[in-house]
């Protein structure tokens, strides 16, 4: 009995190892490569002990700023996403949680369908339209897109949230005279804040690090951070691994931050409604 | 008593707010300057016309009032995003950079012909640019771009390697590269394992140097597929001779581009071909381990062929959408970049100059080591292959069947059959 413990658990320590190395060792080689002198970063054998060096953080600085400006986009285009989506999906949720008809049951389908699309698809069609609407190259195409592409999730995922508060609450908000923005603004969403965290986590992950809209519809204004990493992988003169790394490193930081902060309220808000009847 | 005074947002303030700020992220492309000119290229485009004290066009957009302002991503995206601009009713982009190898029919048709702007406006010493390069940049019977880049390919060497495996010079025909390959495959004194060549496995530029080297081709300007199959044949019964001995990394399947670089800056390789430009790239002390020992010399060709050896080059010219609003104003910036002076400002930043008058100058020459090889190897140089429509399906069939005969799956001449029945349909009629 106790071998049988044993050797389960020193299988799932095996498994747990195994899963770390799979998905950490790609970002510790990154992040550690982003320190090492140039000529050791390819070494062979490998050099797992070096000298520190900041050189391709300060060539990043000199050579490339406009990842520094692609950063700058990046964060305001991914802030602005994270608004419209976190408030659409919010407010839509509650729509689909309190008011049930064969129309919104149909149209929550549809959502669930047009999620399936590969962006590729709606991607190349829109190009000529943004262009004529004159947004080519504006944060606000791509906070609407961004918004746009996360808002059918994020209401499904908001609905099963305000599904678990009681309808109660709603009833005596409405008897103290709140009316449906102040219910949902006053009730609903302080209670389904670890719902709205999750929604918020999904699009800032999937806005930092998106590529094909970005490159589809900016240009110079607003090229985000990816576009400029792209740059550098660049097939014309060479790539400077260095300097990659480096700035894939710093691209890293804010988003892996921002998700480790909001990992609590991510996993609360991932397994709501798994028990719902 | 309950208070009824609307609190926090309210749908009036939220639908106000909302627009307001969509006005305002929609407002930022007025900031930009009254005489601007946008171009669509390449980041290394800007870079080489320099920045600052040493800007090549400072002087010119001072004349002209002009400011420039690029946007810039790598090949394949750039030249996606070029055809679209250049697809729709108007853009903003006046001058775009187009790699040779693109322009189909279909996609010179979205392109000013620019003799008729010569003619009127021409370019300084026009008949300096390589022949080779206007060539492969007329579509048609249209010159569609001015040749602003070239990059052409020669075989790198390591020194170091050689001269350890007591090898005084290096190849002068492909089989002595072969032999010396082979015998360069080996375990340094440092105990870096060494193989004797690496090339990427996803690119045509390889087989199609080995078998011009035979004195054949795969494709040729006139879409004649494979016109000397025995030189395919032989190409790809070398490839897997050296592949065999090992003298091609067991990896050769997965290789890549950027694997020749550091293969050959971490001295895993001896040889490689690639472009010219990447001398300074293999010879950098930050990231190689053999600065300033890595050389390059000509493709070389058989001993068994008496012809020119012709090695692939690939050219990137300026173009004016035909959509695009200030034509004058492109053609300008064109014919001062596509200038004397600024070709030879650009190629001492490290861009393959498209005159052949650069190449005798000093300044060129002293910059660059290996610009008298490049100059020999452009002389009689071309494109991998002719664009066409299905060019990319074609290239992508013709490798399967360079890959399965270089790891010996299939026999050379079985390679060279299955080429000729699957490319066959795909090329233009």
């Amino acid at each position: 009995m106790r071998i049988d413990r044993l050797a389960r658990g020193i299988g799932k320590g095996v498994a747990v190892a195994a899963l770390l190395v799979w998905s950490l060792v790609p970002i510790a080689f990154v992040v550690t490569s982003s320190f090492k002198p140039g000529r050791d970063i390819f070494a062979v054998p490998a050099r797992y002990l070096f000298a520190p060096t900041l050189e391709h953080y300060g060539a990043l600085w000199s050579r490339w700023g406009v990842f520094f400006e692609g950063l700058a986009n990046s964060a305001l285009v991914t802030a602005g996403a994270m608004v419209v989506a976190v408030v659409s999906s919010t407010c839509a949720g509650y729509v689909y949680s309190r008011h049930k008809s064969r129309v919104l049951g149909a149209s929550l389908l549809f959502l669930i369908v047009v999620r399936l699309i590969p962006p590729i698809v709606i991607t190349l069609p829109l190009f000529p339209i943004v262009n004529a609407l004159g947004i080519n190259d504006t944060h606000l195409v791509l906070i609407v897109l961004y918004a746009t592409f996360f808002v059918s999730l994020g209401t499904v995922l908001m609905r099963t949230f305000i599904d678990q508060i009681p309808r109660e609450l709603d009833e005596a908000a409405a008897i103290d005279g709140a009316g449906r923005i102040g219910i949902l603004w006053g009730v609903i969403a302080p209670l389904a804040l670890p719902g709205i965290l999750a929604v918020a986590v999904f699009v800032v992950v999937f806005a930092w690090n998106e590529f094909l809209f970005a490159f589809v519809f900016t240009g110079t204004a607003t090229k985000t951070a990816p576009l400029v990493v792209s740059e550098m992988l660049g097939s014309i003169d060479g790539v400077d691994w260095g300097i990659l790394f480096a700035a894939s490193t710093v691209q890293l930081v804010p988003v892996l931050a921002f998700v480790i902060v909001m990992n609590r309220h991510l996993v609360a808000g991932l397994t709501a409604g798994a028990t719902k009847g | 008593m309950t208070d009824t005074t609307p609190r926090g947002l309210t749908r009036r303030r939220f639908v106000a707010s909302t627009l307001g700020s969509a006005a305002a992220l929609s407002a930022v492309p007025a900031w930009a300057q009254a005489k601007t000119l946008n171009i669509l290229s390449h980041a290394v485009h800007e870079r080489v016309l320099g920045k600052d004290d040493g800007d090549l066009l400072r002087d010119w957009k001072a004349a002209n009032g002009v400011e420039l302002v690029f946007t810039t991503f790598d090949s394949n995206p750039l030249q996606d995003r070029l055809f679209r601009e250049a697809s729709l009713p108007v853009t903003d982009f006046a001058v775009g950079y187009i790699i040779d190898n693109r322009p189909t029919s279909a996609i010179a048709a979205l392109f000013e012909p620019l003799g008729p702007l010569n003619a009127v406006a021409p370019i300084e010493d026009f008949a300096d640019i390589a022949p080779g390069l206007i060539q492969g940049l007329t579509v048609d019977g249209n010159l569609i771009g001015i040749p602003v880049r070239h990059a052409t390919g020669g075989l790198f060497y390591n020194e170091a390697l050689l001269e350890e495996a007591g090898i005084a010079a290096p190849p002068t025909t492909l089989e002595e590269l072969i032999e010396q390959a082979k015998k360069l495959t080996f375990t340094a004194k440092d105990g870096t394992p060494v193989t004797g060549m690496i090339m990427a496995s996803d690119l045509a530029v390889f087989p199609v140097s080995f078998a011009r080297a035979f004195g054949g081709d795969y494709i040729t300007k006139d879409f004649k597929l494979l016109p000397k199959p025995e030189a395919m044949v032989k190409a790809l019964a070398a490839l897997n001779d050296m592949f065999t001995a090992g003298a091609l990394p067991r990896s050769y399947a997965t290789t890549k581009n950027d694997d020749q670089v550091t293969w050959m800056q971490q001295g895993r390789a001896a040889f490689t071909m690639i472009t010219f430009a990447r001398y300074a790239q293999f010879n950098n002390p930050e990231q190689s381990r053999f600065p300033g020992r890595i050389k390059a010399v000509q493709f070389p060709k058989s001993a068994t062929y008496d012809g020119p050896m012709a090695a692939v080059t690939e050219a990137w010219g300026m173009v004016i959408p035909r959509n695009a609003a200030d034509k004058d104003l492109a053609w300008a910036y064109i014919r001062e970049v596509a200038s004397r002076r600024v070709t030879l400002g650009m190629a001492r930043n490290g861009n393959g100059p498209v005159r052949v008058s650069t190449y005798a100058e000093p300044a060129f020459a002293a910059a660059s080591p290996v610009a008298g090889e490049e100059a020999k190897a452009l002389a009689t140089a071309r494109g991998a292959f002719p664009p066409f429509p299905e060019a990319a399906r074609a290239q992508q069939l013709f490798l399967e069947d360079v890959q399965l005969a270089v790891l010996g799956h299939k026999s050379p001449e079985a390679a060279v059959e299955s080429m000729v029945s699957r490319i066959t349909p795909l090329r233009p009629a």
